[in-house]
Parts: structure tokens; sequence; C-alpha cells
């Protein structure tokens, strides 16, 4: 019988939920996948609990529709949890152990690790992930397998991924009240990554950027792991509430402008294309128009403005140049037309928009990039299974 | 002192903010330094110190209501002030918003007065609600940029201002003569103080970590005068809508011969109660027997918080001479639309909530 997974995503824009299944050849297929648009969010923060709730219900129920439509019942009781929000950031930690018998041992290493998950995090902060990164003997670093390596002390460097505690319960709350429990809570961005990256990407070092709607998660990996992460406080959002606030519309004209007519870079503008008609939004307001220079100009001057901050965040931290695999672009933001020339451009690496690519299921799906911290989320569940599958193998057949 | 040597500046800008500062040049006498730019050569009379703007571009035709032209011409043009405010710290700039030269010039000649270290106090009045969607679009545009590049800026709103029964016309003339008597009684505080003094380098204290303000003042006579004044600040719509806590506040009393020390103390007393004890408070005074004579007239400028980052001064090209102001992490609520109600993000002094076209002064065409 196959496993189920389930991950629920409450972004500011949309709340998600997918339910996937291990086949029978080990790979995982989405099996069915609903999104409903959110309410009670901004900036990934929940500011309404009751509002989060029906549309976590609603997507809830969705699911269940359109598996009864295709003949099976299904009943999703518990899911895990992608989060986002600027309340998230990673922090460095270190384990040392002493080198007892001149080489590293089982011993060494455990106790490092050990060590390294010992560190307090501030009062309020709740642990998302803990990045096991390289380690170090002796001050010599950049070593993944320290075993029988000769020293005198062992030091392993982790990447604590840590959250606002009240942010996470209360999205564990909505959840509750909607009859879904939340397994575990994973981090948006490292999700993304996981399911758009390419190992050879993450050995040359690549930037995940989850553009979200009202958050953008970055994930920076060098040397094969994860270097640093965090979330910068903007998103797709804030390029329309700039449109809105240049072109004096409602939200969801600018929404819509966003969508089907601005592109991320200036370009050529004839005659013929100039104006953007904006209709109202009723039979009685007036139909106007539009320069739509200056509608790229406003969504050029955000997102250039967003990967100057990138830029600068990851040059403080000495990360950027080591970005040799590039960047890739996920979430619902990564849908604007030329963003990508535009990250080229401000980044000064190669720029792809990146699709989920080690699972199956979204084939029909228009916006696969916009599924990407979903399908991370699903996929982290289907390796942490086979894991225990593993270990549960070899347990079994030692004590047989 | 003559007022050439004055380090505190009256600046009108545009047609209604010339009309304004002149009219707090009448009122207050001699010895007020003030000057008076427009795009309009027609605003100038004889005898007033008065700069054209832009005379090149707009031949002194005015900015028919555009704000980018009101713009350039004010960037053409600002040099020319620089003789005329040698030796100021303070400058007080009146102006309306809504049409071109007084949302758009403003900005500008507040850039160069920050780039001369001069600290800038605005009072500029908006537009009626009636008065069309341009010059409201007009005015959001300027406000938000005023804010930006001024160290404190009273915003008006004329509909505050005037009664809806008056006609058109007694209705504009007394908007801008309330306007300007309130700035004329600051002037006083000033340049005529009685026991307790006000000068350029108190109200520069004052605005020190502020960003937008609220200003009003009443007028009142009889026994119980001071009592009446504080109840009638209170109830002053002028007052009454914040966007941000309170960070300091200056009142000024300004009476005859027959100010008791119980008034003052009544009057203090009440305004410190209503915005709480924590505030910076600051109180002057004026004795003009001539001028009062059985009056008192009481002004109160409530100094709005300043949000900082504490990650120092806002991102973007240093300018020689700037006063350090962490100006572009205020931003009042309407400029952050949909994000009103959430944690702002700061990013090395700046709020990014607010559209990044407006904190760039990026112009787009329409």
């Amino acid at each position: 019988m196959s496993k189920i997974h389930a991950a629920l995503e409450i972004g500011t824009t949309r709340t998600v939920l997918a339910v996937g299944e291990t086949n029978n050849g080990g790979r995982l297929k989405i099996t069915c996948h609903a999104e409903i648009p959110s309410a009670g969010i901004r900036k990934s923060q929940i500011l309404d609990i009751s509002q989060a709730t029906q549309s976590i219900k609603s997507v809830l129920r969705e699911i269940e529709n359109r598996n009864d439509a295709a003949g099976s019942k299904i009943t999703i009781a518990n899911a895990l949890l992608a989060v986002s929000g600027s309340h998230i950031s990673a922090s460095h930690a270190e384990g040392n152990a002493v080198v007892e018998k001149d080489k590293v041992g089982d011993d060494e290493i455990n106790e490092a690790q050990r060590a390294a998950r010992n560190i307090p995090l501030p009062k309020g902060r709740e642990l998302l992930d803990i990045v096991d990164q390289d380690y170090e003997i002796d001050g010599l670093g950049g070593i993944s397998s320290p075993k029988g390596i000769s020293g005198t002390m062992l030091k392993l460097n982790t990447l604590l991924i840590h959250a606002d505690s009240n942010r996470i319960q209360d999205a564990k709350t909505a959840a509750e009240n909607a009859h879904l429990e939340i397994s575990e809570p994973l981090f948006a961005a490292t999700c993304a990554a996981d399911a758009v990256l390419e190992e050879h990407e993450k050995r040359n070092g690549v930037l995940v950027l989850d553009i979200g709607g009202g958050s953008t998660g970055y994930a920076a990996y060098s040397d094969g792991c994860l270097a640093d992460a965090g979330v910068i406080g903007v998103g797709g959002d804030h390029i329309t509430n700039d449109i809105a606030y240049a072109f004096q519309t409602t939200n969801a004209q600018a929404e819509k402008l966003k969508k089907e007519e601005a592109r991320a870079v200036l370009g050529q503008y004839s005659t013929e294309n100039s104006r953007v008609r904006l209709t109202g939004s009723s039979t009685l307001m007036e139909t106007r128009s539009i320069s739509r220079r200056s509608l790229d100009t406003v969504v050029n001057a955000r997102l250039k403005e967003l990967f100057t901050v990138i830029r600068e965040t990851l040059e403080e931290k000495d990360l950027l140049h080591r970005m040799h695999a590039g960047v890739v672009l996920t979430g619902g933001g990564a849908g604007m037309r030329e963003i990508d020339a535009l990250s080229r451009h401000e980044l000064g690496f190669d720029a792809r928009v990146g699709k989920p690519i080690h699972l199956d299921g979204l084939e029909n799906v228009l916006d696969p990039w916009a599924a990407a911290t979903i399908s991370g989320a699903l996929l982290y569940s289907h390796r942490t299974d086979e894991e225990k599958s593993v270990l549960s193998d070899l347990f079994g057949r030692f004590f047989k | 002192m003559t007022s050439t040597s004055q380090p505190i500046l009256l600046l009108g800008i545009g047609t209604a903010g010339t009309r304004m500062a002149r009219g707090v040049s009448r009122a207050f006498g001699e010895g007020i330094r003030c000057i008076l730019a427009d795009t309009d050569a027609s605003s100038a009379l004889e005898g007033e110190d008065f700069t054209l703007l832009g005379g090149d571009r707009l031949s002194g035709r005015g900015s028919g209501g555009d704000l980018v032209a009101a713009r350039l011409a004010a960037e053409e043009s600002v040099a020319a002030l620089d003789p005329k405010i040698e030796g100021v710290r303070l400058a007080v700039i009146v102006t309306a918003l809504g049409g071109g030269t007084g949302g758009g010039a403003t900005i500008e000649i507040l850039k160069h007065l920050a780039d001369l270290g001069i600290t800038t106090l605005v009072f500029a009045t908006t537009p009626f609600s009636f008065e069309g969607e341009d010059r409201q679009r007009n005015t959001r545009s300027a406000m938000s940029l005023i804010e930006q590049e001024s160290n404190s800026v009273f915003f008006i709103p004329l509909d505050k201002l005037v009664c809806g029964e008056d006609v058109m016309e007694e209705a504009m003339k007394r908007a801008v003569d309330t306007l300007a008597g309130g700035v004329t009684l600051l002037w006083r505080l000033v340049q005529k103080p009685g026991y307790i003094r006000l000068d350029a380098d108190r109200i520069r204290r004052l605005m020190v970590d502020s960003g937008r303000g609220r200003f009003a003042f009443v007028t009142v006579q009889g026994p119980d005068r001071a009592a009446e004044a504080v109840d009638s600040l209170m109830r002053s719509e002028l007052l009454a809508v914040a966007s941000s806590p309170v960070n300091s506040i200056l009142c000024g009393v300004l009476a005859g011969e027959d100010l008791r020390l119980s008034e003052l103390g009544r009057i203090a007393d009440g305004v410190r109660d209503a915005f709480g004890d924590h505030v910076s408070f600051e109180l002057a005074t004026v004795n003009d027997e001539k001028t009062f004579c059985g009056r008192i007239c009481v002004v109160v400028m409530l100094f709005e918080t300043l949000v900082k980052s504490g990650k120092g001064p806002s991102s973007g090209p240093h300018r020689r001479g700037r006063a350090s102001r962490d100006k572009s992490t205020t931003s009042p609520a309407v400029d952050r639309g949909r994000f009103w109600n959430t944690t702002p993000t700061i990013w090395h002094g700046e709020n990014l909530d607010v559209p990044t076209f407006m904190r760039r002064s990026i112009n787009l065409e329409f």
C-alpha cells in the first residue's frame, strides 16, 4: 500500500494543500493539488485566524471533493506545514568535541552533533531546521566526512533556521481549528530549493529565491550544503500595491495588470502597444488607459530594489561570489515576465525559473514554479519516510 | 537684528503659499525675513523679495497644475535662493498642495535646503475633498515626498479650516487667513518673546526624531479663558487624527500684560494631560498688550514620532551638508497601502512597504 503524504502552505496570496503518493518505483507523485485565494494574511503573517481557518477548510473540502469526483475517498488528518515570513532567520552555530584517540571516530562526530544541537535559541523562537554544513579539524575546514582524520579538536558548523514561535503557533491554531493537525513546520525556501535543484547545482553554489505574495525567501547553497537562508519581507503584493498607488486603481485591477500586462524590464514601446486599457470594476465606471512604460517602470523599480536587497545581504556574508550555478527563481512571483532577465542583470549570474523536478503530477499545471514549495514539503515527507523504511528494514533483518 | 540677518526664514511657495506668507508678513509687521517663490510671475507684488521659478522653462506663466513641470522649474532656479538665505538655520515653509507649484517646487526646494544644512518646517494645506481626483492625486504624490524631505510637516486639510456654509470665495480666503494667523503666532513666539523664550534652536530640537505633526490654535477671552482655550484645543479637529504617537509638544501662549501664572499653569497642564506626561513638552510665551489686550491665544504644535530602524540614514547618494535624519522610515499609514496594519519592512532606514517609485522620486507619465 503506497504511503500518502500531505503538505499545507498558508501563503499571503493562496492557501495550498497537496497530496502525494509514492509509486511502486519509489518515486513521489502529486495525486491531488488544490489552492484557493487566502484571506486574513498579509506579508506571510496571519492577521485573522478565523479567516485563515476558513481558507484551510475550503482547501480541504476542495481536495476531498476532487477525490470524490475521481472515485476515491480521502480524509486528511495531518500535514506538513511550509512556513515563510520575515520573522524567519538563520544563525550559525557550532558544536565542538575533543578528539580522544588522535583520529576522529563516531563518538566525536556524535558529540559534535549533540553539542551543535544543544545551542539554545532566544526566547520566543522555534527551530524549523538544523543543517549540518561542514566539519573543521584543528582549524582545517570544508570537511564533509571527518571519520578517520587525525587531529585534536573537531568542530561541526551548522545553520539553525528558526522562526517566531507565536507565528508558527498561529498557523497551527488555524489548521487545528480546521481539524487538520500539523505534523511539522518546514521552511518554505528550502522546501522550494529541494524541489527544483539538482545536486550539482548545490555543489557548484546556487541561490534559490522563492518570491511569494507576502515575502521572498532565499536559500544559498555552496559546496553542496546550505550556506545561508532567510526571508525579506517584500513580495508580489508589494508590486500590486505599488501599481495600485501609481495609477490609482483597485487592488484587483492592479493584480490583473501585474499578471497580464507588466514586465520586469523596460523595453521598446511602439505607438500601438504604448497604452494599457484599464477596465473599471463595473459597467458604470469609465474605462481609462495608462502608460505601459510607466507600468513597467513601477514594476521594474520594485523588483530591482528587491534584487538589490538580496545582493547586499549575500555580499555582507561574503556569499554572492560563490553562486557559480546562478540563481533559480521560484514561487508565484517567478511568473513575472522577464524576471529572469532582470535577475541576471542585477545579480550578475545566470538565472532561470525553477520548476519541481524530483516528483511527478504537475504536468498539467500552468505555473509549476508556484508549486515548488508545496512540492518540496511533500518530498521532505517522502524522503523522511524512505529513511525510516531503510532503518526499519535494517533493524527488521537484524532482529529476525 | 535686521530681517536679513535673522536665522529663521519664512518661505511661501506657489500662489497660495505666497499669499499665506504675505498674510503672515503683514500681520506681524516689520522685521520678518520672508521670501516668496512661484512659477507664476503675477504672484509677485512690488517691493517683495520674490523669486521666479523656472523662468526659462515656463516663462512665468505657472506650472498649469503639473507637478513634474513645477519640480523641474524649481530644480533649475533653486540656486537663485542661495544669496537670500545666508545665515538661515530654520526655514518655515507655507504652501498649498493640489496644484503643481505647491507640491512640486516645494519638494525640490526642501532638498536644496537640506543640502545646505537648513532645518525645515512645512505647513501645507491639502485640497477640499470636493476638488477633484487630479488635485487629490497631486496631493497624495507630493505628501510623502514632502514628508521625506522636510524635518517636520503639518498637513492641514482645508476642509477643517472652514465651515460648509461659507461662500466659496470667502471660504478660500478664510482658510488661507486662518493658517496665516497660526503661523503668525508662531513667529511672534520666536521674534517677540515674553518671559519664556522660544528660539530657532529650541524648535529644531523639538523636531529631532519627528515626522508629521499636528497644529492648531485658538483665541479666547473672558474670565475662564485658560480653561476654555484648553477645551477648544481638545475639541479641535486639527489635533484629532494621528498617524504616529506624539513625540514632543510645543505650546505657545500669547497674551497681554494680564496673563496670570495660574492661567499659564492651567493651559500647560491641560495640554500635557491630553497627550501624556512622557512626552517632551516646551512652553513659550509672548506678552504683547497692544496686540492681545484681554485675549489669550494658545498655539499647540504636536510633533509625531518618527519610526527609526536603528540602521542609520536611508540608502541613496549622500548629500553634502545633509543633516542626519532617518526621515525615510516615517511612513504615514496611507502610503503603506495594504500593509498599514503589519510590521514594516525596514532596510537601511527605509520602509520598503512604501511604494518604491515614490521613495525614489521616479516620475511617471500618465
